[in-house]
């Protein structure tokens, strides 16, 4: 795949503090190096955003495993090929596979594989940016019966901040790429 | 402001015609600065406008309730509704 803007060569990259980040997203799987070594063209913006990523999607209380069908949903309906393709190196070895991950960016609402309260983390993730309309009181009404205040907070904070990225991705990546 | 509302709005016209304009006015390094500051406001405004809440000030510097605030700045942008209404 080729970019508008290329990603850094990490031989280019002095700073040992962003290299740290680069590898550590690296060796997650997610963010990933090539979108790592892209933002790294700004540093000053990179480190924070590199961190709230990588600590959104692999820290907190909601189970890593879901915020991964979640991210993979969101980067399908972005169509940002980059995070589409990408997959977490913590979510596989928890063992995620990739017909749960279909099923949770497809047709989740009668599938056997998700419980109740992770249809509606998915719902709340399909809906932000396909009918913002939808997420609204009684929504957020059903969604405190399955998640603390604290984990809504998590889960909306984490989908923001990835769909925001694949967005910004998928306007980078070429179309010959 | 143009990739701004493209990426929003038809990111496949996101192009190498408009990259090739962005670099005439900016670095590539800011061009990334640019790309992840659309990208984050994109994604947190929409979250944000699910919660609800609106600015505690009024125009003027009064401090206002929410529902009094709702008035004032409306449900919705006032970018797009400007947007909406050319």
């Amino acid at each position: 795949m080729t970019y508008q803007v290329e990603p850094l060569p990490l031989s280019a990259i002095d700073d040992p503090e962003l290299r740290g980040l680069i590898e550590k997203a690296e060796a997650l799987g997610v963010p990933g190096s090539e979108f790592a070594r892209i933002v790294a063209r700004s540093p000053v913006h990179a480190k924070p955003f590199l961190r709230a990523m990588m600590m959104s999607h692999t820290e907190g209380n909601v189970d890593h495993k879901l915020k991964e069908v979640i991210r993979i949903l969101l980067a399908r309906f972005a169509e940002d090929p980059y995070f589409s393709r990408l997959r977490s190196v913590k979510a596989r070895n928890a063992g995620l596979s990739e017909a749960v991950i279909d099923a949770g960016a497809g047709d989740y609402e009668d599938s056997a594989d998700f419980s109740e309260a992770e249809k509606c983390a998915l719902r709340y993730a399909d809906q932000m940016y396909l009918d913002a309309s939808k997420v609204d009181a009684d929504f957020y009404a059903e969604l405190k019966r399955h998640f603390s205040e604290a984990e809504i907070m998590e889960l909306g904070a984490f989908i923001a901040l990835q769909f925001g990225m694949q967005m910004f991705m998928r306007t980078l990546a070429r179309a010959s790429g | 402001m143009r990739y701004s509302e493209l990426m929003a709005t038809d990111p496949d016209a996101v192009d190498d015609a408009l990259f090739e304009e962005l670099r005439k006015y900016y670095s590539e390094s800011e061009i990334v600065e640019l790309g992840m500051f659309l990208g984050f406001n994109l994604g947190y405004h929409t979250f944000f406008g699910t919660l609800k809440f609106y600015p505690i000030f009024a125009p003027d510097g009064r401090l206002v309730s929410q529902e009094e605030s709702e008035q004032i700045y409306g449900a919705e942008p006032a970018s797009l509704t400007e947007k909406e209404a050319v």
